[in-house]
């Protein structure tokens, strides 16, 4: 017999292959996904909606109109949409059940990375409504706002995205790197990621300075969704983070994401597991 | 101990040239454990599951490795296979140090652990296996001739299409090993692979597992509690308890060092008569007398089984004999119970 497993090659292909096997795996009820899938987004909705109402009824927030908070909202909707896509299973809640039951185990002796694996395996496509209706308000918002769409635009629109969902997906895998130590699932996580997106939905001149440094230098969604908004409204924005501050989002999320990845790798190297 | 020789396995046409000329000793990998540590911290300060352990492996031996729970078997497994990182010591697969180099002994490694499934639970059985395909990076024929072969070897052709839930325990284990040893691994660890299966079930899985070392000289370290798993199948037995390997040698030498005894049970046409033992017996005797049936108790390096039916028949009339082997499961509660092997000079 030849040596069947060639010893390199392959790459993203493979994850690709793993992602549409857990999606199918989950269609096998398509008409509870579909529930399942518009709710995520009609959360989003109802959310944008109250937002709107409420500032509405006052005027402006902190000199933002209701359809320009709807706009941060959106931003940070549709970014955490795509951020729990990735990462939703590894929140501790069900990361410490992988633990637990010893399914990790077996991801660690596949000859892939097994972060990716998890990712890639456990796509909840579910929140691809949340993306699509984050998106959908987003359109909306940047209309009422008078946001005329360039290429530049979209692509500051974009940058925020990615950058909001990357955040979350790194909260996601520091969780499940804690989750490592504790093998107990921890509610902490769940802070940051519903918590830190509900936050990153208003202007940030609202906050006072520790919950304001928090939001820009710690877990940066200021820089990430908050300062994009900027650019695409046309302001300046307050002292101390200006529009101009754009270029920094990136470098922010890279930065915490590397935090991220650090972590994980700790967590992994003193991965003890449970019992056999 | 076979180091990695780089370059000496990629190639191109191996898939041709194997075909022709199939060299199953190639296949296996060597495994080397010295001072193997794992400690465990707990509530009760750090606890050694594994406390210094040390054996080797030949490519192509069939190892079982046995122990009571709690013994450190799992976490000796999951060192081995690069899940858990040693406290100390060291662990060498196939030339590779499974936890540093993790991924590249995953594409020569099959792994099995019992209770657990590597397979997609909501899709076609075969599903699984193509995804198998795509992970090693085999070739399309290369694939489709092993998956055939391993159909027909554990009987899964009608099983392929289904999801792999609706599936029973023992279609699912047969499953979970065509799985593991698809890509063709130098190295194979099952941790119970036949807990709960029924009769015939486990004999199919011991079939395929003696199929397997014997014509692909896979390596097999199989962790079990079924003793018969390991009297059936594996050339030697190591054991450990509280961490530490009490026995590493071959079922016969465990016997052998436990003076584990054999029993005749003989039927006598009279019931009534005595059994005669004499200085030739060597050791063997009467342990119990019930109607026609007698009883006698005969060490194996003493005297053997066809010396001593000889003496029987030589002296009584015998209507029927039998003879029963040792219980390995008794010698080994002696072992977990801390007796050493009885002294033996010469």
């Amino acid at each position: 017999m030849a040596e069947l497993a060639r010893p390199t090659g392959g790459g993203l292909a493979v994850y690709g292959r793993l992602v549409s096997a857990g999606v199918r795996g989950r269609v096998y009820r398509p008409g509870w996904l579909l529930v399942r899938t518009i709710g995520s987004g009609l959360i989003i909705l109802a959310d944008g909606f109250a937002v709107a109402l409420v500032v509405d009824r006052f005027g402006t927030l902190a000199g933002w109109s209701a359809p320009e908070v709807v706009l941060l909202v959106a931003l940070s909707a549709a970014g955490q949409g795509l951020g729990l896509l990735l990462g939703d299973r590894l929140e501790p809640t069900y990361f410490s059940e992988l633990v637990r039951r010893g399914t990790f185990d077996q991801v660690l002796v596949r000859p892939t990375s097994p972060l990716a694996w998890l990712i890639a395996t456990q796509v909840e496509a579910r929140y691809v409504g949340r993306l699509l209706a984050g998106v959908g308000m987003v359109a909306w918002a940047a209309d009422r706002s008078g946001v005329v769409w360039s290429g530049g635009h979209l692509l500051v629109a974009l940058l925020a995205l990615v950058c909001c969902a990357t955040l979350v997906l790194s909260i996601c895998v520091l969780g499940a790197a804690l989750t490592f130590a504790t093998v107990e699932g921890s509610e902490v996580v769940n802070i940051f990621i519903y918590g830190g997106v509900t936050l990153t939905g208003y202007p940030v001149q609202i906050y006072g300075s520790v919950l304001r440094f928090l939001f820009v230098w710690v877990v940066p969604f200021a820089l990430a969704v908050y300062v994009p908004a900027l650019v695409l409204l046309g302001r300046t924005g307050p002292p101390g983070l200006p529009a101009a501050l754009i270029w920094v989002s990136p470098v922010a999320t890279a930065g915490f994401t590397g935090l991220a990845a650090l972590g994980w790798r700790h967590g992994l190297r003193h991965y003890v597991g449970t019992g056999s | 101990m076979t180091p990695a020789v780089p370059g000496s396995r990629p190639d191109p046409d191996a898939g041709q040239r194997e075909r022709a000329r199939p060299d199953p000793r190639r296949r296996g990998a060597g495994i080397e454990v010295a001072g193997l540590r794992k400690e465990f911290r707990t509530r009760h300060g750090r606890v050694a599951a594994v406390a210094g352990i040390e054996f080797r492996v030949a490519p192509g031996e069939f190892v079982g490795y046995a122990g009571p729970n709690g013994a450190g078997k799992s976490t000796t497994v999951k060192m081995m296979s690069g899940v858990l990182v040693p406290s100390a010591g060291t662990v060498v697969v196939d030339g590779l140090v499974p936890w540093r180099e993790r991924r590249r002994l995953a594409r020569r490694m099959g792994v099995v652990f019992g209770q657990r499934t590597q397979l997609w639970w909501d899709l076609p059985l075969v599903d699984s296996l193509d995804l198998v395909r795509h992970l090693y990076h085999m070739e399309e024929p290369t694939w489709r001739r092993r998956l055939d072969e391993l159909a027909s070897l554990l009987g899964l052709g009608p099983l392929l299409s289904q999801p792999v839930r609706a599936l029973s325990l023992g279609q699912r284990m047969r499953a979970e090993l065509a799985a593991a040893v698809l890509p063709g691994p130098r190295v194979l660890f099952l941790d119970e692979p036949t807990i709960g299966l029924d009769v015939e079930a486990k004999a199919a899985v011991r079939g395929f597992l003696r199929h397997l070392n014997a014509a692909d000289g896979t390596t097999i370290i199989l962790t079990t509690h079924d003793l018969d798993d390991i009297t059936q199948l594996c050339s030697r037995l190591i054991i450990i308890d509280h961490g530490r390997i009490v026995y590493d040698g071959t079922i016969d030498d465990l016997h052998t060092a436990y003076g584990s005894t054999r029993m005749l049970v003989v039927d006598l046409a009279d019931p009534t008569a005595a059994l005669t033992t004499g200085p030739d017996w060597a050791g063997a005797q009467v342990v119990r007398a019930e109607g026609h049936r007698r009883w006698i108790r005969f060490a194996r390096d003493q005297i053997s089984a066809a010396q001593l039916v000889a003496l029987v028949l030589d002296r009584h009339q015998v209507i029927d004999l039998s003879i029963v082997e040792p219980d390995i499961e008794d010698v080994i509660r002696r072992i977990y119970r801390g007796e050493a092997p009885p002294a033996t000079d010469g």
